[in-house]
């Protein structure tokens, strides 16, 4: 008896791996488009460590309502499809699968996190699932170039580039520091910067990192005052920098404070600072003075008048789908993901939605490359003052 | 019900040919499974798979020597990263990945198992938690594991087969997944099975009666970390990317979860409980798309809650279930399991 059931657990195995069963995909013309909706999904944590950032996919909730108020796009309206997948790449894999065979949707809007959308990003492309503005400045959506992934986020390295250049260029600084998260965020900062450096002939005088767990950073504080730097370049997170602005200030150390486009929500980062925050100067790569943002604002409060978080993650949620909705205008009636991504590939220099300069070209599907900076003001309004800035590199 | 007479008949795998009738329709339904149901629900049957091997190897530890781990989703991390990293670095095949990582893991696991002689209850949770979000820590800031952005994971092939699809994966993942029950099985059989129950009935006696208490518990520790590795290498090709981020304590809990509420000290329990919470977390993603119960809830949640109402609710069914299978079922989903096929037995008398 014994015998008999390891030779058959033998058999049985060898049969196991031998098989390899096809499946069969349902064969319909356009996934996703009928004759009167276009089917679109996104995951975003709404549970969990990263449920702050769920706001994003309930921005682009309120997006796709006002398009469909306006009359859809050429008579179809968006069906949009939100799913929480609470910051967990199997969960966010799963989500894809379902939106792939379940629902069957045309493509995937944003999406929030690096490892979650990597979970899914093979898959996508596989079924041809078009999928625009994952929300991070990740190199990994753009490289290797994947034929239906188009990326809105700047990447963070250009955005630091573009930083430096501003405060070594025009706010005349020539004694840099920057205090940075020891991460691959904090990182492609600091890539960013120390590229502009390098080619400016210069030397930072000080590289601070700071680990995501730290909680008290009087000796951060203290090695950048001891560095003389008359400028730092912040890329960190919101509680940090507001620490890190009260202990200078404690030892009496008030150099110009640069920071990263994740702490660009002024208001917000001038209540947490006390007032400290005034005058810092910041990166933002979306205009909330525009026009738009004003009739985005008043859409949310007509679409989800129970929304809490409307700061910059909820713009956010508009601001990476523009493009897509736009993409799907120019596509025309006759909607398909070649005819999508044909489309898509004619936005040139686009400017007609919070971002600017929209390009999308077979080469390069990194569509935003520019930030503008803005400085706090003395209420915590936020002051702009600078145009648009594009990086020119590669 | 179970009465066994003898050594032999305690060793046996199938007793009966019932059984073994039973073994071999669940053999079959395992191979058409891929033909009959689709690629999403396929790849849950692999979350299943991997999440049962993790719960199968943390049950040996918790259920039956009597540990505790808080951090076995640093195991499952090594195991993943282990394997991604030796078939990206050191150009190995699977198949031969598949099992470093299990040993590395391993490796890992019995250093872990040294402390466990002197720490017991609360104090070794800490120990094994501070291991878990320690292992996180160190590869989110490693170059060579990619950093907080983690790695894309190579296909999963056996010599010129590449497994790609859901079900091919499916093949691979049941298959592993199969082995590994069947050695714990078989494993809780022998003298080291034993001896692991002895130690969490009561260790002073075990030592009493010349089992090496040192000995079997960091075995107990690694042969866990084995299992949970395993997982993890497995784990990195149902998702093709692996990164820090994923593996945090959230995932530890619930491995432990899952353990709990499947019934500890069984194997059959851990099989039931990975099923059970895996299957509710996917599935109650959807649930505003249920029949009834979902345009309600949806309701609910848009007019008492603040919009991000629904999926917290989600929480609290999950939380709910697992308190009542605790509460009501001591013996957890096993026990229902263990009841359900007494009843058969004796039908129709």
């Amino acid at each position: 008896m014994r015998r008999l059931s390891s030779v058959f657990y033998l058999a049985l195995l060898a049969c196991l791996v031998t098989v390899c069963p096809a499946t069969v995909l349902g064969a319909d013309p356009v996934r996703g488009v009928t004759d009167t909706e276009i089917l679109i999904g996104q995951w975003g944590p709404q549970t969990g460590p990263a449920a702050l950032w769920g706001a994003v996919a309930r921005g682009t909730g309120v997006y796709f309502d006002l398009v469909n108020e306006e009359g859809g796009i050429h008579g179809r309206k968006i069906k949009y499809f939100l799913r929480d997948d609470g910051y967990q790449p199997a969960k966010t894999k799963a989500i894809a699968k379902e939106f792939v065979e379940s629902i069957g949707v045309f493509g995937v809007a944003s999406g929030v996190g690096t490892s979650t959308g990597m979970a899914a990003r093979d898959y996508l492309m596989e079924n041809k699932v078009p999928w625009v503005g994952p929300s991070t400045g990740s190199k990994h959506w753009t490289q290797p170039l994947q034929k239906y992934l188009f990326a809105v986020y700047p990447r963070y390295s250009n955005e630091a580039f573009l930083l430096t250049q501003y405060t070594v260029e025009k706010l005349d600084k020539k004694k840099i520091a920057i205090f940075y998260q020891n991460d691959d965020y904090g990182k492609e900062g600091m890539e960013g910067v120390k590229e502009y450096v390098d080619k400016a002939g210069m030397k930072l005088v000080a590289e601070i990192p700071v680990e995501v767990t730290d909680s008290d950073l009087k000796s951060h504080a203290l090695k950048l005052k001891e560095s003389g730097a008359d400028a730092v370049i912040l890329w960190i997170l919101p509680k940090h920098a507001a620490m890190i602005l009260g202990q200078a200030k404690a030892i009496g150390y008030e150099p110009q404070w640069v920071a990263s486009s994740t702490l660009s929500d002024a208001p917000l980062m001038f209540k947490l600072t006390k007032g400290l925050w005034n005058g810092v100067v910041y990166a933002n790569f979306l205009s909330t003075e525009s026009p738009l943002a004003k009739k985005y604002m008043e859409a949310q409060k007509k679409f989800a008048p129970s929304e809490q978080y409307t700061g910059i993650f909820f713009l956010a949620g508009f601001v990476f789908v523009e493009p897509m909705v736009e993409g799907l205008k120019r596509a025309g009636r006759d909607l398909n993901p070649e005819t999508f991504v044909k489309a898509m590939e004619t936005i040139r220099n686009w400017n007609d939605w919070l971002g600017h300069d929209c390009t999308f070209t077979p080469e390069d599907r990194q569509g935003m490359k520019s930030v503008y900076l803005a400085k706090c003001g003395p209420d915590g309004n936020a002051v702009k003052i600078s145009d648009w800035l594009t990086y020119k590199g590669k | 019900m179970d009465m066994k007479r003898g050594y032999y008949e305690d060793i046996e795998l199938c007793r009966t040919w019932t059984s073994l009738f039973g073994l071999i329709l669940l053999v079959c339904l395992f191979i058409a499974t891929p033909f009959i149901i689709g690629d999403y629900n396929l790849y849950l049957i692999n979350l299943i798979a991997i999440n049962s091997i993790v719960a199968i190897g943390l049950n040996i530890l918790v259920g039956y020597t009597g540990q505790i781990s808080l951090g076995h989703a640093g195991f499952f991390a090594i195991g993943a990263y282990a394997c991604v990293l030796s078939m990206l670095k050191l150009g190995l095949p699977f198949v031969v990945a598949l099992p470093v990582a299990g040993f590395v893991s391993a490796g890992f696991g019995f250093l872990l198992g040294l402390p466990s002689l002197r720490l017991e209850g609360p104090y070794l949770a800490i120990a094994t938690l501070g291991f878990g979000m320690a292992v996180t820590q160190i590869i989110s800031h490693s170059e060579f594991t990619g950093g907080h952005m983690g790695l894309e994971a190579p296909k999963m092939s056996l010599g010129p087969f590449v497994a790609n699809t859901s079900s091919q994966q499916y093949a691979v993942i049941i298959a592993v997944a199969f082995m590994m029950t069947v050695a714990a099985v078989n494993l809780m059989k022998t003298r080291v099975g034993r001896a692991f129950r002895a130690i969490r009935d009561s260790e002073i006696a075990a030592e009493a009666m010349g089992i090496n208490v040192l000995k079997y518990k960091t075995l107990s520790f690694a042969v866990s970390a084995f299992y949970a590795g395993v997982a993890g290498a497995l784990m990195a090709f149902a998702l093709e990317h692996v990164s820090a981020g994923s593996f945090n304590l959230i995932l530890s809990i619930t491995f432990l979860a899952m353990i709990i509420v499947g019934g500890l000290g069984s194997i059959m329990g851990s099989i039931l409980g990975a099923a059970l919470l895996t299957y509710l977390q996917i599935k109650l993603q959807v649930i505003q798309e249920a029949p009834i119960i979902g345009p309600l809830l949806l309701d609910l949640s848009r007019s008492y809650f603040t919009p991000e109402g629904l999926p917290n609710i989600q929480s609290i069914i999950i939380g709910s279930i697992m308190i009542a299978i605790v509460i009501f079922e001591p013996y957890g989903v096993n026990g229902i399991y263990l009841r359900f096929k007494r009843y058969w037995k004796m039908w129709p008398f």
